[in-house]
Protein backbone atom coordinates (compact mmCIF):
# COMPACT_ATOMS: atom_id res chain seq x y z
CA UNK A 1 0.00 0.00 0.00
CA UNK A 2 3.30 2.15 0.53
CA UNK A 3 6.60 2.57 0.31
CA UNK A 4 8.96 3.28 2.81
CA UNK A 5 13.09 2.45 2.83
CA UNK A 6 12.32 2.69 -1.17
CA UNK A 7 10.57 -0.73 0.00
CA UNK A 8 7.20 -2.15 -0.28
CA UNK A 9 4.73 -1.99 2.87
CA UNK A 10 1.85 -3.88 3.10
CA UNK A 11 -1.48 -2.90 4.97
CA UNK A 12 -3.76 -5.56 6.78
CA UNK A 13 -7.37 -4.71 6.62
CA UNK A 14 -8.57 -5.84 10.36
CA UNK A 15 -6.32 -3.82 11.80
CA UNK A 16 -4.65 -1.02 9.79
CA UNK A 17 -1.42 -2.28 10.59
CA UNK A 18 1.89 -2.01 8.58
CA UNK A 19 4.02 -4.79 7.83
CA UNK A 20 7.65 -5.79 6.00
CA UNK A 21 6.95 -7.65 3.54
CA UNK A 22 10.45 -9.06 3.96
CA UNK A 23 10.67 -10.23 7.43
CA UNK A 24 7.09 -10.68 8.29
CA UNK A 25 7.29 -7.79 10.93
CA UNK A 26 4.49 -5.12 12.18
CA UNK A 27 6.49 -2.02 11.45
CA UNK A 28 3.53 0.70 12.57
CA UNK A 29 0.02 -0.01 14.25
CA UNK A 30 -1.39 -1.85 16.99
CA UNK A 31 0.30 -5.14 16.26
CA UNK A 32 3.64 -4.00 16.14
CA UNK A 33 5.74 -6.10 18.22
CA UNK A 34 4.36 -9.15 16.18
CA UNK A 35 5.38 -10.82 13.47
CA UNK A 36 3.44 -13.28 10.58
CA UNK A 37 6.43 -15.38 9.80
CA UNK A 38 7.88 -17.79 8.76
CA UNK A 39 7.85 -16.27 5.42
CA UNK A 40 8.52 -18.80 2.24
CA UNK A 41 11.16 -18.27 -0.31
CA UNK A 42 10.52 -16.77 -3.32
CA UNK A 43 12.54 -18.50 -5.68
CA UNK A 44 13.32 -17.21 -9.23
CA UNK A 45 13.41 -19.95 -11.47
CA UNK A 46 12.07 -20.07 -15.05
CA UNK A 47 9.52 -22.86 -16.04
CA UNK A 48 12.25 -24.97 -17.63
CA UNK A 49 13.81 -25.12 -14.05
CA UNK A 50 10.30 -25.28 -12.20
CA UNK A 51 9.45 -28.65 -13.77
CA UNK A 52 12.99 -30.49 -13.18
CA UNK A 53 12.96 -29.74 -9.49
CA UNK A 54 9.18 -30.56 -9.08
CA UNK A 55 7.08 -32.17 -11.68
CA UNK A 56 4.12 -31.94 -9.75
CA UNK A 57 4.35 -27.64 -9.05
CA UNK A 58 1.17 -25.50 -9.80
CA UNK A 59 0.80 -22.65 -11.48
CA UNK A 60 -1.11 -19.62 -10.65
CA UNK A 61 -2.20 -17.16 -13.30
CA UNK A 62 -4.28 -13.83 -13.04
CA UNK A 63 -5.97 -11.94 -15.73
CA UNK A 64 -3.18 -9.95 -16.29
CA UNK A 65 -1.65 -9.57 -19.62
CA UNK A 66 1.67 -11.23 -19.99
CA UNK A 67 4.05 -13.09 -22.93
CA UNK A 68 5.18 -16.50 -23.45
CA UNK A 69 6.56 -18.13 -26.50
CA UNK A 70 5.98 -15.25 -28.65
CA UNK A 71 1.97 -15.10 -27.56
CA UNK A 72 -0.04 -12.48 -25.61
CA UNK A 73 -2.55 -13.88 -22.94
CA UNK A 74 -4.42 -12.34 -20.26
CA UNK A 75 -7.26 -9.62 -20.56
CA UNK A 76 -6.51 -6.66 -17.78
CA UNK A 77 -3.43 -4.45 -18.95
CA UNK A 78 -2.81 -2.32 -16.48
CA UNK A 79 0.50 -1.50 -15.91
CA UNK A 80 2.15 -1.17 -12.85
CA UNK A 81 2.59 2.57 -12.04
CA UNK A 82 5.57 1.96 -9.47
CA UNK A 83 7.84 -1.36 -10.72
CA UNK A 84 9.42 -3.85 -9.06
CA UNK A 85 10.23 -6.63 -11.85
CA UNK A 86 8.91 -8.09 -14.63
CA UNK A 87 9.25 -7.16 -18.63
CA UNK A 88 6.78 -4.75 -18.16
CA UNK A 89 6.63 -0.87 -17.25
CA UNK A 90 7.47 -1.94 -13.78
CA UNK A 91 10.75 -3.46 -14.86
CA UNK A 92 11.63 0.03 -16.64
CA UNK A 93 11.26 2.05 -13.40
CA UNK A 94 11.26 -0.21 -10.74
CA UNK A 95 14.09 -0.79 -8.48
CA UNK A 96 13.75 -4.63 -8.88
CA UNK A 97 17.11 -6.07 -8.79
CA UNK A 98 16.26 -8.45 -12.16
CA UNK A 99 16.51 -4.61 -13.61
CA UNK A 100 20.09 -4.27 -14.65
CA UNK A 101 19.14 -0.53 -15.32
CA UNK A 102 17.58 0.28 -12.68
CA UNK A 103 18.23 3.65 -10.67
CA UNK A 104 16.12 4.80 -7.87
CA UNK A 105 13.90 7.62 -8.27
CA UNK A 106 13.49 10.56 -6.38
CA UNK A 107 9.77 8.79 -5.37
CA UNK A 108 11.41 6.66 -4.06
CA UNK A 109 14.49 7.93 -2.68
CA UNK A 110 12.37 10.03 -0.99
CA UNK A 111 11.25 7.11 1.49
CA UNK A 112 14.89 6.26 1.80
CA UNK A 113 16.29 6.46 5.66
CA UNK A 114 19.97 6.30 6.84
CA UNK A 115 21.89 4.06 4.37
CA UNK A 116 24.50 2.00 5.00
CA UNK A 117 27.23 3.11 2.56
CA UNK A 118 29.62 0.26 2.44
CA UNK A 119 28.02 -1.09 -0.88
CA UNK A 120 26.72 0.53 -3.66
CA UNK A 121 22.81 1.84 -3.09
CA UNK A 122 21.82 -0.26 -6.15
CA UNK A 123 24.00 -3.04 -6.02
CA UNK A 124 22.90 -6.06 -6.53
CA UNK A 125 23.17 -9.45 -4.65
CA UNK A 126 21.84 -12.14 -2.50
CA UNK A 127 20.77 -11.74 1.10
CA UNK A 128 20.73 -14.71 3.31
CA UNK A 129 19.55 -14.32 7.10
CA UNK A 130 18.38 -16.76 10.08
CA UNK A 131 17.36 -15.76 13.32
CA UNK A 132 20.50 -14.23 14.24
CA UNK A 133 22.91 -13.67 11.29
CA UNK A 134 21.86 -11.85 7.57
CA UNK A 135 24.53 -11.79 5.21
CA UNK A 136 24.79 -9.91 2.04
CA UNK A 137 26.92 -11.35 -1.26
CA UNK A 138 27.52 -8.99 -4.01
CA UNK A 139 26.77 -10.46 -7.17
CA UNK A 140 30.54 -9.51 -8.08
CA UNK A 141 31.86 -11.55 -5.30
CA UNK A 142 30.29 -14.50 -5.99
CA UNK A 143 31.12 -14.42 -9.92
CA UNK A 144 34.61 -14.03 -8.41
CA UNK A 145 34.25 -16.88 -6.84
CA UNK A 146 33.42 -18.75 -10.05
CA UNK A 147 29.69 -18.56 -9.27
CA UNK A 148 29.72 -21.40 -6.80
CA UNK A 149 31.38 -21.63 -3.55
CA UNK A 150 30.99 -22.73 -0.14
CA UNK A 151 30.49 -20.49 3.03
CA UNK A 152 29.05 -21.19 6.62
CA UNK A 153 26.48 -19.92 8.09
CA UNK A 154 24.97 -20.28 12.21
CA UNK A 155 27.47 -23.71 11.81
CA UNK A 156 25.75 -25.15 8.99
CA UNK A 157 27.56 -25.54 5.25
CA UNK A 158 26.06 -23.52 2.54
CA UNK A 159 26.21 -23.40 -1.07
CA UNK A 160 26.28 -19.88 -2.40
CA UNK A 161 25.95 -20.34 -6.75
CA UNK A 162 24.33 -18.98 -9.38
CA UNK A 163 21.30 -20.31 -11.14
CA UNK A 164 22.73 -21.08 -14.73
CA UNK A 165 19.13 -20.99 -16.49
CA UNK A 166 17.58 -18.04 -14.47
CA UNK A 167 20.85 -16.74 -13.60
CA UNK A 168 20.59 -15.66 -10.54
CA UNK A 169 21.96 -16.12 -7.12
CA UNK A 170 21.09 -18.86 -4.51
CA UNK A 171 21.73 -20.49 -1.54
CA UNK A 172 21.18 -24.48 -0.61
CA UNK A 173 22.92 -26.28 2.52
CA UNK A 174 24.73 -28.48 1.90
CA UNK A 175 27.35 -31.17 2.74
CA UNK A 176 30.50 -30.64 0.77
CA UNK A 177 33.65 -28.46 1.58
CA UNK A 178 33.89 -27.58 -1.97
CA UNK A 179 31.89 -26.37 -4.93
CA UNK A 180 32.99 -25.95 -8.74
CA UNK A 181 31.03 -24.80 -11.86
CA UNK A 182 30.60 -27.50 -14.19
CA UNK A 183 28.80 -26.20 -17.17
CA UNK A 184 25.14 -25.47 -16.50
CA UNK A 185 25.36 -27.73 -12.92
CA UNK A 186 27.31 -26.89 -9.91
CA UNK A 187 29.54 -29.90 -8.70
CA UNK A 188 30.28 -30.75 -5.04
CA UNK A 189 33.06 -32.65 -4.12
CA UNK A 190 31.18 -35.09 -2.19
CA UNK A 191 30.00 -36.06 -5.36
CA UNK A 192 26.83 -34.70 -5.28
CA UNK A 193 25.68 -31.80 -7.66
CA UNK A 194 23.16 -29.11 -7.99
CA UNK A 195 21.44 -28.43 -11.56
CA UNK A 196 18.33 -26.65 -12.33
CA UNK A 197 17.86 -26.30 -8.52
CA UNK A 198 18.04 -30.19 -8.17
CA UNK A 199 20.21 -31.58 -5.55
CA UNK A 200 21.33 -35.44 -6.64
CA UNK A 201 24.09 -37.54 -4.55
CA UNK A 202 26.97 -39.27 -6.05
CA UNK A 203 24.77 -42.12 -7.30
CA UNK A 204 22.46 -39.36 -9.35
CA UNK A 205 19.90 -40.22 -6.77
CA UNK A 206 17.61 -37.05 -6.08
CA UNK A 207 18.32 -35.16 -2.58
CA UNK A 208 15.74 -33.19 -0.05
CA UNK A 209 16.69 -29.39 -0.71
CA UNK A 210 17.10 -27.24 2.04
CA UNK A 211 17.58 -23.73 1.93
CA UNK A 212 17.88 -20.93 4.19
CA UNK A 213 15.75 -17.85 4.22
CA UNK A 214 17.27 -15.41 0.98
CA UNK A 215 16.49 -13.09 -1.27
CA UNK A 216 17.77 -11.76 -4.42
CA UNK A 217 18.18 -7.90 -3.87
CA UNK A 218 19.73 -4.45 -3.87
CA UNK A 219 22.16 -3.73 -1.67
CA UNK A 220 20.30 -0.94 0.17
CA UNK A 221 16.96 -3.39 0.50
CA UNK A 222 18.79 -6.02 2.21
CA UNK A 223 21.11 -3.58 4.54
CA UNK A 224 18.00 -1.39 5.58
CA UNK A 225 15.96 -4.27 6.65
CA UNK A 226 18.95 -5.71 8.16
CA UNK A 227 21.07 -2.94 9.50
CA UNK A 228 25.28 -3.55 10.36
CA UNK A 229 24.59 -6.86 7.84
CA UNK A 230 27.49 -9.11 7.49
CA UNK A 231 28.71 -8.66 3.92
CA UNK A 232 30.07 -11.63 2.02
CA UNK A 233 33.94 -11.02 1.75
CA UNK A 234 34.51 -7.80 4.13
CA UNK A 235 36.76 -8.95 7.34
CA UNK A 236 33.60 -10.27 10.42
CA UNK B 1 -9.40 -14.16 -9.98
CA UNK B 2 -12.78 -12.77 -8.57
CA UNK B 3 -14.66 -10.61 -10.30
CA UNK B 4 -15.40 -7.55 -8.97
CA UNK B 5 -14.39 -3.47 -8.48
CA UNK B 6 -10.79 -3.41 -9.32
CA UNK B 7 -10.01 -0.50 -6.90
CA UNK B 8 -12.06 -2.52 -4.44
CA UNK B 9 -10.55 -5.21 -4.71
CA UNK B 10 -7.00 -4.52 -4.33
CA UNK B 11 -8.13 -3.09 -0.92
CA UNK B 12 -8.58 -6.48 0.09
CA UNK B 13 -5.25 -5.31 1.77
CA UNK B 14 -3.32 -8.54 3.13
CA UNK B 15 -5.60 -10.44 5.06
CA UNK B 16 -6.13 -11.84 8.55
CA UNK B 17 -2.63 -10.14 9.54
CA UNK B 18 -1.56 -13.76 12.18
CA UNK B 19 -2.01 -16.22 9.66
CA UNK B 20 -1.61 -14.73 6.49
CA UNK B 21 2.50 -16.50 6.44
CA UNK B 22 1.40 -19.65 8.54
CA UNK B 23 3.00 -21.68 5.53
CA UNK B 24 2.78 -25.44 8.08
CA UNK B 25 3.40 -28.03 5.40
CA UNK B 26 1.42 -31.00 5.72
CA UNK B 27 0.39 -33.14 3.67
CA UNK B 28 -0.30 -32.20 -0.14
CA UNK B 29 -3.58 -31.27 -1.40
CA UNK B 30 -4.43 -31.90 -5.03
CA UNK B 31 -5.84 -28.40 -5.92
CA UNK B 32 -5.05 -24.78 -4.31
CA UNK B 33 -8.07 -22.60 -3.79
CA UNK B 34 -8.84 -19.33 -1.49
CA UNK B 35 -11.72 -19.20 0.81
CA UNK B 36 -14.40 -15.97 -0.38
CA UNK B 37 -12.46 -13.51 0.74
CA UNK B 38 -14.93 -10.67 -0.02
CA UNK B 39 -15.06 -10.06 3.94
CA UNK B 40 -11.89 -8.21 3.51
CA UNK B 41 -12.53 -5.60 1.50
CA UNK B 42 -11.81 -2.37 2.58
CA UNK B 43 -13.11 0.75 0.34
CA UNK B 44 -12.93 4.09 1.02
CA UNK B 45 -9.33 6.66 0.99
CA UNK B 46 -6.27 4.93 3.12
CA UNK B 47 -6.44 4.67 6.88
CA UNK B 48 -3.63 4.81 8.78
CA UNK B 49 -3.56 3.84 12.52
CA UNK B 50 -1.94 6.60 15.17
CA UNK B 51 0.66 4.21 15.90
CA UNK B 52 3.26 2.76 17.58
CA UNK B 53 6.12 2.51 15.29
CA UNK B 54 8.78 0.11 15.46
CA UNK B 55 12.47 1.32 15.90
CA UNK B 56 13.46 2.73 12.05
CA UNK B 57 9.82 3.25 10.15
CA UNK B 58 9.29 7.04 10.03
CA UNK B 59 5.82 7.64 9.06
CA UNK B 60 6.64 10.71 7.94
CA UNK B 61 8.27 8.74 4.99
CA UNK B 62 5.69 6.43 3.84
CA UNK B 63 4.99 7.01 0.34
CA UNK B 64 1.18 6.05 0.01
CA UNK B 65 0.27 7.50 -3.26
CA UNK B 66 0.08 4.60 -5.19
CA UNK B 67 -2.85 3.15 -2.73
CA UNK B 68 -4.84 1.83 -5.36
CA UNK B 69 -2.40 1.54 -8.36
CA UNK B 70 -1.67 -2.02 -7.82
CA UNK B 71 -4.18 -4.84 -7.03
CA UNK B 72 -3.48 -8.33 -5.49
CA UNK B 73 -3.62 -11.31 -7.02
CA UNK B 74 -6.29 -13.68 -4.91
CA UNK B 75 -5.36 -17.20 -6.13
CA UNK B 76 -8.91 -19.34 -6.23
CA UNK B 77 -7.67 -21.86 -8.94
CA UNK B 78 -4.19 -23.13 -9.97
CA UNK B 79 -3.27 -26.15 -12.45
CA UNK B 80 -0.76 -28.12 -12.99
CA UNK B 81 2.58 -25.83 -14.32
CA UNK B 82 3.50 -28.86 -16.93
CA UNK B 83 -0.02 -28.62 -18.33
CA UNK B 84 0.07 -25.40 -18.69
CA UNK B 85 3.36 -25.81 -20.59
CA UNK B 86 2.74 -28.35 -22.75
CA UNK B 87 -0.80 -26.38 -23.37
CA UNK B 88 1.49 -23.55 -24.76
CA UNK B 89 0.60 -21.07 -21.79
CA UNK B 90 3.83 -20.76 -20.28
CA UNK B 91 7.36 -21.71 -22.37
CA UNK B 92 10.02 -22.75 -21.51
CA UNK B 93 12.28 -19.85 -20.05
CA UNK B 94 9.17 -17.89 -18.84
CA UNK B 95 10.34 -16.47 -15.47
CA UNK B 96 8.44 -17.82 -12.46
CA UNK B 97 8.95 -16.92 -8.48
CA UNK B 98 8.20 -20.12 -6.93
CA UNK B 99 6.73 -20.19 -3.26
CA UNK B 100 6.03 -23.17 -1.04
CA UNK B 101 2.13 -23.79 0.00
CA UNK B 102 0.84 -26.31 2.57
CA UNK B 103 -0.46 -28.36 -0.67
CA UNK B 104 3.06 -27.90 -2.38
CA UNK B 105 5.14 -25.87 -4.58
CA UNK B 106 3.30 -22.90 -6.39
CA UNK B 107 4.47 -20.93 -9.04
CA UNK B 108 3.31 -16.91 -9.51
CA UNK B 109 4.43 -15.66 -13.59
CA UNK B 110 7.07 -13.07 -12.69
CA UNK B 111 5.93 -10.30 -14.96
CA UNK B 112 2.14 -10.48 -13.57
CA UNK B 113 3.93 -9.91 -10.02
CA UNK B 114 5.74 -7.19 -11.36
CA UNK B 115 2.33 -5.81 -11.32
CA UNK B 116 0.48 -7.26 -8.38
CA UNK B 117 2.88 -7.23 -6.33
CA UNK B 118 1.42 -9.62 -3.76
CA UNK B 119 -0.40 -12.83 -4.47
CA UNK B 120 -2.35 -14.99 -1.51
CA UNK B 121 -4.48 -17.35 -1.01
CA UNK B 122 -5.57 -20.44 1.05
CA UNK B 123 -4.06 -24.00 0.59
CA UNK B 124 -3.98 -27.06 2.40
CA UNK B 125 -5.95 -25.64 5.23
CA UNK B 126 -3.38 -22.70 5.69
CA UNK B 127 -3.38 -19.44 4.17
CA UNK B 128 -0.31 -18.02 2.24
CA UNK B 129 0.74 -15.00 0.75
CA UNK B 130 3.99 -14.31 -1.78
CA UNK B 131 5.24 -10.37 -1.80
CA UNK B 132 7.53 -9.32 -4.66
Amino acid sequence: MGIHDALFVMQDAETKTLWNHITGEAVYGPLVGRNIGPLSNLLHMSVKQALATDSAMRVAISEQVYFAGGRRFGTASRAARVGGGGSGEGRRLGPSPDNPNAAMTDRFAATLGTEDTRRPRMEIGLGVWTGTTARYYPIDRIRARGEAFIDRIDGKTMLVYVEAVSNTPAALFVSARSAAREGSAVRLDDGSKVESGVLTDRTGRRRPVERPQQMFTRWYGFSLTFPGCQVYGDDR
Amino acid sequence: MARGDRRGRWRRAVGPPLVVFALGFAGPAPTVAQAPSSKLVVSGPLQLPKGPARAGFEIGRLNSENYGAFEPFYVTETQPLGKAFEDGKVAADTRLLVTETAAGRLALLTDQMAYHHLAQGRAGGKDWMATF
